[in-house]
């Protein structure tokens, strides 16, 4: 083997680790946050990320995770650009999506860490400081 | 040939450490009970947030 031939090599291992990057992160769903919430599995936490309702399989926890660590990368980057703290941005966003993005039936964690199921058209009850 | 084996190398270093800075994050998350927050932060917020869930559906 050539010096040239180890370069071109050299250069395709990297195109293919490049493509398998960019495969992995095409493969995030568009609906990720609302599928997982309609599986029955996970629900919305009053802290602002997903969490997993009882025991799921350790695929629903790595996309769960996955949801959550870009969400906390939103939660940093609005937080340095208002003044704020993460907790605070984290925690107004739970507010809108336990207003609106809970559906009847599926389930949601309040400030007491316990898990309830949305009660048909009722609507989830709000943390004190939510506006 | 000495080199030409750094070359092999470099993109696996480079494609290592791009992995491992998406995997975990670097606190565990858990739901902190003890929410202390100022409903008037929250309302300065509001907006910000709501635009942040609109661009992001399959995040939020």
């Amino acid at each position: 083997m050539n010096r040239r031939t180890k370069t071109v090599l050299a250069a395709a291992l990297a195109g293919a680790l490049l493509l398998g990057t960019a495969g992995a992160a095409y493969a995030f769903q568009a609906d990720a946050a609302a599928s997982l919430r309609a599986s029955g599995q996970v629900g919305e936490q009053a802290d602002g990320y997903l969490g997993v309702v009882g025991s799921a399989p350790s695929a629903v926890r790595a996309q769960v995770d996955s949801v959550n660590i870009k969400r906390r990368a939103y939660y940093t980057d609005l937080a340095a650009k208002r003044g704020a703290k993460i907790e605070e941005v984290a925690a107004t966003t739970a507010c809108e999506l336990l207003r609106t993005k809970v559906a009847p039936g599926q389930f949601y964690r309040g400030t007491d860490g316990t898990w309830q199921k949305r009660d048909g058209s009722a609507a989830v009850p709000l943390p004190g400081y939510c506006g | 040939m000495r080199r030409a084996k750094l070359l092999l190398l470099a993109p696996a270093l480079i494609s290592t450490a791009g992995c491992v800075s998406v995997s975990a994050p670097d606190k565990p998350i858990e739901i902190n009970l003890n929410i202390n927050i100022r409903q008037e932060v929250v309302v300065r917020l509001q907006e910000d947030v709501r635009e942040l869930i609109e661009k992001n559906p399959g995040v939020f």
